[in-house]
């Protein structure tokens, strides 16, 4: 599996990955989609993981990131200049 | 601005390609990937699709020619080091496509790379895979993939500069350095990075074509469980048993521009 950028999380990455890899193919892909199989690993996944993005200074780039689709983006830099 | 399009078709049913995605990275021609993260994944319950966003850390290098027309300094001392990448994905497994985008975050002001990619179930001609659902012929699952990549540069326009006099307490736009290109317009240079990262870009996706076709062949040969044990095999020969991290943490703070989409 594709490491974590945070190697404390890699543990708990790992078993959230392998819970979505086997969620997402038994059973999203055959209609099963509101099954939640995966929550409580996902959510403590993405709380290590959270910490480090905090700490690095990552977590304010990723949510500018987010927010900006190509259509605002263009809109943003007509204003600019 | 840029544009690069590719069209493609995968002879892997779209379920697979979807899955694939997921799992492509590492494989043989994904060692600049360092590292991936799942930032968020939900599914929307009006819709049903199923959306993820992950952050992807790539090895990467502002390419000379680039570098060549940055105002000194801007493009850091060294040129290696890592950017960060942000994928969103959408999968509509009942209409049986899937979109997603990926877009690097730092640097943006010298040049914006957004990659756009739409799969997409191929119905068999003949309908016979609906029928018997046997899927005999394997040849008739196919799924199509149509890349298109964005390349936009706004060096010497805008905030970037007028932020960048005001730290410099300079009241004149830097000169790019001295030499062949020094005489281009604004507009020229923008071209010129902006063809730079084109070319680039035609290796990349062909290079990532590569690595699902891989990943994919693997799913077939032995599902899942073939795929997570070529997945490590390529993690060890890549970046030994430590894993990459240890890598991440050494370099320095400069993370250059993506030019190695993939």
């Amino acid at each position: 599996m594709a490491a974590s950028i945070a190697p404390e999380c890699n543990d708990i990455k790992e078993k959230y990955d392998t819970c979505f890899l086997k969620w997402y193919s038994e059973k999203y892909l055959r209609g099963n989609t509101s099954s939640n199989d995966c929550e409580e690993l996902f959510k403590k996944y993405k709380g290590c993981l959270n910490k480090v993005l905090k700490e690095r200074g990552i977590d304010v780039m990723v949510e500018d990131a987010r927010k900006s689709g190509s259509s605002e983006t263009d809109a943003e830099f007509l204003k600019k200049s | 601005m840029k544009f690069f399009e590719n069209q493609f078709t995968y002879d892997y049913s779209f379920p697979a390609v979807s899955l694939a995605y997921f799992l492509r990275y590492p494989n043989p021609y994904s060692q600049h990937v360092l590292t991936t993260d799942v930032i968020d994944r939900y599914v929307d319950p009006a819709t049903q699709r199923l959306h993820t966003i992950r952050l992807h850390l790539k090895k990467s290098k502002i390419p000379s020619g680039i570098l060549k027309l940055l105002p000194k300094g801007m493009g850091g001392s060294d040129s290696s080091g890592q950017s960060y990448i942000l994928e969103k994905t959408i999968v509509d497994a009942r209409e049986g496509w899937m979109e997603t985008e990926s877009r690097n975050m730092e640097w943006t002001g010298i040049l914006s790379v957004v990659e756009k990619q739409l799969y997409k179930r191929l119905q068999s001609e003949d309908g016979r895979l609906a029928l018997d659902g046997l899927a005999a012929d394997k040849n008739a699952e196919q799924t199509s993939v149509k890349t298109t990549v964005t390349f936009r540069s706004r060096l010497g326009q805008g905030k970037m500069l007028a932020k960048r006099r005001q730290d410099t307490g300079e009241h004149e736009e830097e000169e790019p350095r001295k030499g062949f290109f020094s005489s281009l317009s604004t507009a020229g240079i923008q071209r010129t990075i902006e063809l730079i990262g084109v070319s680039r870009t035609k290796e990349a996706v062909l290079k990532s074509k590569q690595g699902m076709n891989i990943v994919l062949e693997r799913l077939r040969s032995g599902g899942v469980v073939a795929v997570l044990d070529g997945m490590r095999q390529d993690r060890e020969a890549a970046f030994g048993r430590d894993g990459p991290w240890k890598r991440v943490w050494l370099q320095g703070k400069d993370r250059p521009i993506d030019n190695d989409k993939s």
